[in-house]
């Protein structure tokens, strides 16, 4: 269904490694994904599965050391971005992908008015007059729903509330008008009535600009409002991928199945919330097989010993888990 | 119903937005600052030294100065604070134009109050430049150990960067021929490195060059190393001995003060790097593509300043004893320039008999650095919220 425009971003079996004393964290270990024009990826996942870094290693923004990109390829309009210094990168990132972040009360600088920094991430890339710079700030202001821009411009970060942050932060990202912006729990630290209206804006602006979004949240109920396609993540691998109504209709993987059993508004009252037993493996020392083994309610002897493959379910639905193929398709 | 469209109408100006009075950071600094007593004494000390500082400059110096401090009258010497002067003996332009000699006059007969007037603008400006060298040292160098603290320095870089530089000092001290051969040898080294040191381009360092990528130590290694090399030596004897090297002036004993204490400020602003460039909003400016300098100098300097701030306001005060206890000594600023340090030098001679000629420019020092200091400290305690309201 949403297959239909050409890929902006292709990420070949991207693995990131973080070295510590003795050990190697397989923060990532062999992602693959595409991002087509105009399209909303999600990648869903607990924390510490990896999510945050993969999108990180994207912008070249993973402190090497003690990270290591040891594989894997990120093709960006036909360019490996992994093969690029830091000066062809620094033209890339704000221009052509952008970022926002988690935590809207950190990721402003406290020491500038909203305006200054606005100016700066356009001034960045191109060479405009102040004047315009100043036109176009108000307007992405306006664009990102800040009431009376003129005047927002002159505060500081500490006099807005998280939400108008949030905002701030998504008219920075869109300030070059991205090809690709690349959502990092932008809503995590919000909460949820200003969480669904962030969520509106998304959708409004990318109809409107027509930009990819890479949408990055361990919240289901988000992943549900705008995905196109979803990654659900565990331990630094793809478990499930598919569109919303082939995962929250016809969950493959066992972790997604827990996932979703897990979600509140499926137990019934008086009942206790379902949980997965069990915790995320240390990203230092996996399990050997299937990652999810050791908490999979389905797990046979080959689990243990042979890492699974991504298995076909139906059209563009994916799930690395053979044994559940195995149930669906064999008999 | 009209009645509480009007009334919402009043309490919400402006199309439901409500208007809070709003402070900015400096009127609710100025607020706490304001509170503190001895801080605001210390700063209107500060001021008023700036005011007379300024005032000295244009009234003292130059060929006809309204008061003038290099005056000699013979016949007048050693007299006392207030005494007026002897109008038989002196010609018209000699008398003092206060009709007074408000601090005394010295052994030469010359005029304290002149003198001291034309030292504050001495003392002003050796306190600001040479912090203002500090500063500038220690913003420099501490901002680069703090946000490159884990890159490597290779022998290749540390090689071409100790050539050019050897190069340069040699051709300026006159070697031309070895400074030359330095620089053209220092400059091949580099284009080297640039040459084969892109390290996305996977191509292999042929043999023989690789020694050239040898990591040595990171850069943090050599700046906290040469900070800590800096304070190894007691400073006001190096002070001493470069003053007695370099030609006696007062441009040089500014520059060499600077080049002496910037270590704290270097300090500073390291250790405020190592926290900030973990914050979200650095990640932030790199994810928009900004540089790596600019994201330093821009956006990281302005959060790191409140500790430099202080700590330059109190080396303010230090780098002016320091002026005054190299003039005393006879290493400062040569005569017939005055600094309260040489007029205190000078009165320490006639300290039974003209007591007035160490105790002015005794109090004068004290008063300022004690100024100083004070005013240091309140910004101190404005600037950092865990000291507030103790």
């Amino acid at each position: 269904m949403a297959l239909r425009n050409e890929i902006l971003l292709s990420v070949h079996d991207l693995k990131v490694f973080f070295h510590s004393d003795n050990t190697v964290s397989r923060a990532v270990d062999g992602v693959s994904y595409d991002v087509r024009e105009g399209e909303t990826v999600c990648l869903v996942g607990e924390s510490g599965c990896g999510k945050t870094v993969s999108a990180l290693a994207i912008l070249g923004l993973v402190p090497q050391p003690p990270g290591e990109i040891p594989g894997g390829e990120i093709l960006f309009k036909g360019k490996n971005l992994l093969d690029l210094d830091e000066e062809a990168l620094q033209e890339i990132r704000g221009k052509e992908i952008s970022m926002i972040f988690q935590e809207p009360m950190t990721s402003l600088n406290p020491v500038f008015t909203i305006g200054d920094q606005i100016e700066e991430a356009i001034t960045t890339h191109d060479t405009v007059e102040k004047t315009e710079a100043h036109r176009m700030t108000v307007e992405l202001l306006t664009d990102v729903g800040i009431a009376s821009p003129e005047e927002r411009m002159r505060d500081y970060p500490h006099n807005l509330s998280g939400g108008q942050r949030q905002r701030v932060m998504i008219a920075m990202s869109l300030a070059c008008k991205p090809d690709l912006v690349i959502a990092d729990e932008p809503t995590t630290a919000l909460d949820v009535t200003i969480q669904d209206q962030i969520l509106h804006l998304f959708r409004e602006l990318k109809e409107k600009r027509q930009m990819a979004l890479l949408y990055i949240t361990h919240n289901l109920a988000v992943v549900a409002e705008i995905a196109d396609r979803i990654h659900v993540m565990y331990a630094g691998i793809f478990a499930e991928v598919g569109n919303v109504e082939q995962i929250f209709r016809n969950p493959c993987h066992p972790y997604t199945m827990g996932l979703l059993a897990s979600l509140p508004s499926r137990a019934r009252k008086g009942q206790p919330l379902y949980s997965i037993p069990g915790a995320v493996p240390d990203p230092a020392y996996k399990p050997q097989g299937c990652p999810f083994h050791p908490r999979c309610p389905y797990v046979q002897e080959n689990c243990r010993r042979e890492f699974p493959e991504m298995c076909d379910f139906e059209d563009h639905h994916f799930a690395r888990c053979p044994v559940t193929y195995r149930q669906r398709k064999g008999s | 119903m009209m009645g509480v469209n009007e009334k919402r109408g009043s309490a919400f100006p402006e199309g439901g937005v409500l208007e809070t009075p709003k402070k900015t950071l400096f009127q609710e600094n100025w607020g706490l600052f304001r509170k503190n007593r001895l801080a605001m004494a210390g700063l209107m000390i500060f001021v008023a030294f700036f005011i007379i500082a300024v005032t000295g400059r244009v009234l003292t110096y130059g060929r006809d100065p309204y008061f003038n401090p290099a005056l000699v009258r013979l016949q007048e010497k050693l007299r006392p604070p207030l005494s007026k002067p002897n109008l038989e003996t002196l010609k018209p332009e000699e008398v003092p134009r206060l009709g007074i000699y408000l601090f005394g006059t010295d052994d030469l007969g010359r005029d304290v109050f002149s003198r001291m007037f034309q030292g504050s603008w001495v003392s002003l400006t050796v306190g600001f430049v040479a912090v203002g060298i500090a500063v500038v040292i220690g913003v420099f160098l501490g901002g680069i150990g703090g946000y490159y603290g884990s890159s490597q320095i290779n022998l290749g870089s540390l090689l071409a960067s100790v050539l050019l530089g050897g190069g340069i000092i040699g051709i300026l001290l006159g070697g031309t021929a070895v400074g030359v051969l330095m620089v053209l040898l220092g400059a091949a080294v580099a284009a080297v490195l640039i040459r084969m040191g892109n390290s996305k381009a996977k191509r292999p360092i042929p043999m023989g060059f690789s020694v050239l990528f040898l990591n040595l130590f990171s850069v943090d290694v050599l700046i906290t190393g040469l900070i800590d090399i800096m304070l190894c030596f007691p400073s006001f004897f190096l002070i001493l001995t470069v003053v007695a090297l370099l030609p006696a002036s007062i441009y040089t004993i500014m520059i060499v003060i600077g080049l002496t204490s910037w270590m704290g400020a270097a300090r500073f602003v390291r250790a405020e790097f190592l926290s900030l460039r973990e914050q979200d909003f650095v990640t932030a400016a790199r994810a928009l593509g900004v540089s790596n300098w600019r994201i330093i100098f821009r956006h990281m300097v302005p959060n790191a300043m409140a500790p430099v701030l202080v700590s330059a306001t109190i080396g303010i005060a230090t780098a002016i004893l320091t002026e005054a206890g190299l003039s005393f000594l006879g290493f400062g600023v040569p005569p017939p320039d005055a600094t309260w340090g040489n007029i205190l030098s000078n009165g320490k001679n006639f300290l039974f008999d003209a007591p007035w000629l160490t105790f002015v420019p005794g109090v004068a020092v004290l008063i300022v650095v004690l100024a100083f200091n004070l005013f240091g400290e309140g910004l101190r305690e404005v600037l950092n919220p865990k000291l507030r309201e103790r």
